[in-house]
């Protein structure tokens, strides 16, 4: 998560596309989200609280992304840059034989959720599988200062998790050659294309894990994590 | 046209000075790209505020932003009615939705008169 942070926020980041998995499972809050009903499920699980927005996420068998870029790059309305980044998973699925059609609805009707996770309750552009199980899950933080800056999370879940079973099981329905390695490739490849990047693999800078090692101690304190 | 008795900042906030108080929203422009309004969090009163720094932040269709004080000062009143109904944002963001009042001691040099921000949103593609 300080990493996340850290990309977003040190100027000359530029863009980045982060992968990461989660091990042992653990629960990641919305940043708005209240924490008390976490207690009922948490067991022994680590729990985060992210700096996006949206519900919590068991996250276990799944591709956890972090793109991080100027936000000229997306779309100025909120909605349509869920829509672009949407897309962008949905043609890399698309490339591997996997198909997944995007959630409808009023977006006038939106409130508050009901429910406290993420994949519980669908909303507009939320990509789906072809029988109406969420399958990915996003959230952003947007920066105005010093520079206009966005962070995207999204979680692709490969197996839906015992705790969260109304998630969408990629594995279930995808083809034996969409690997782990081989659906990273496709999504690079995909957001690369649709934002006019050219890809190459990289590291963390010596700055930006400087960075994120002090925002780590933010993340790691209970007053952050209970803060709602 | 938006209203002509405040100052605005690039980043889509309004504040309204009168005397050594000043009112901060944000703008009905602000509020169309982020659409659907979730959460809001302001400051306590008795808090300070930096002009050009965050004072609060708001939640839209699972996007958090941050909002950006134009003023320094203190905070003397809190909209709290606005924090438990933020939807409300969208029907008035110029009188009801104000966010806080504020003791200034300071304002930011990069305020905006209402025909600069008028062309700064015309140019932004309104």
């Amino acid at each position: 998560m300080g990493l996340d942070e850290a990309l977003l926020r040190d100027a000359g980041s530029g863009s980045t596309l982060r992968f990461y998995r989660w091990r042992p499972a653990a629960i990641s809050l919305g940043y708005f989200q209240p924490s008390a009903w976490v207690d009922s499920v948490q067991g022994s699980h680590a729990v985060v609280r992210r700096i996006t927005g949206g519900g919590a996420i068991y996250h276990d068998h799944e591709i956890t992304l972090a793109l991080t870029l100027d936000a000229t790059r997306l779309p100025t309305d909120t909605a349509a840059s869920y829509a672009l980044v949407h897309g962008c998973v949905a043609a890399a699925l698309d490339r591997l034989g996997i198909s997944t059609r995007a959630a409808s609805g009023d977006p006038d009707t939106a409130a508050r959720p009901a429910r406290h996770w993420c994949f519980a309750e669908p909303t507009t552009h939320d990509l789906l599988t072809t029988r109406g199980d969420k399958l990915f899950g996003s959230a952003q933080r947007r920066l105005r200062h010093p520079a206009e800056r966005v962070l995207h999370h999204g979680s692709l879940v490969l197996r839906a998790p015992d705790a969260t079973p109304f998630c969408g099981s990629l594995l279930d329905f995808a083809p034996p050659e969409a690997t782990e390695d081989r659906l990273i490739e496709a999504l690079i490849g995909s957001f690369a294309e649709q934002l006019g990047l050219e890809p190459r693999p990289g590291e963390p800078t010596a700055s930006e894990l400087h960075h994120a090692a002090i925002l780590a101690r933010r993340y790691a304190d209970p007053k952050f994590v209970r803060r709602r | 046209m938006r209203p002509t008795d405040r100052k605005y900042l690039k980043s889509h906030e309004w504040c309204l000075i009168e005397g050594d108080v000043a009112t901060l929203g944000i703008t009905d422009h602000a509020i169309n790209l982020l659409s659907d309004l979730i959460y809001l969090e302001l400051p306590d009163v008795g808090a300070k505020v930096k002009a050009g720094e965050p004072y609060g932040e708001i939640e839209s269709v699972k996007s958090v932003s941050d909002i950006y004080s134009p003023v320094t000062g203190e905070v003397i009143a809190t909209n709290d009615e606005l924090v438990e109904n933020v939807m409300s944002l969208a029907e008035d963001a110029f009188d009801r939705g104000w966010m806080i009042k504020v003791r200034v001691e300071e304002t930011s040099p990069d305020l905006l008169d209402a025909k600069a921000y008028e062309e700064l949103v015309q140019a932004e593609g309104e």
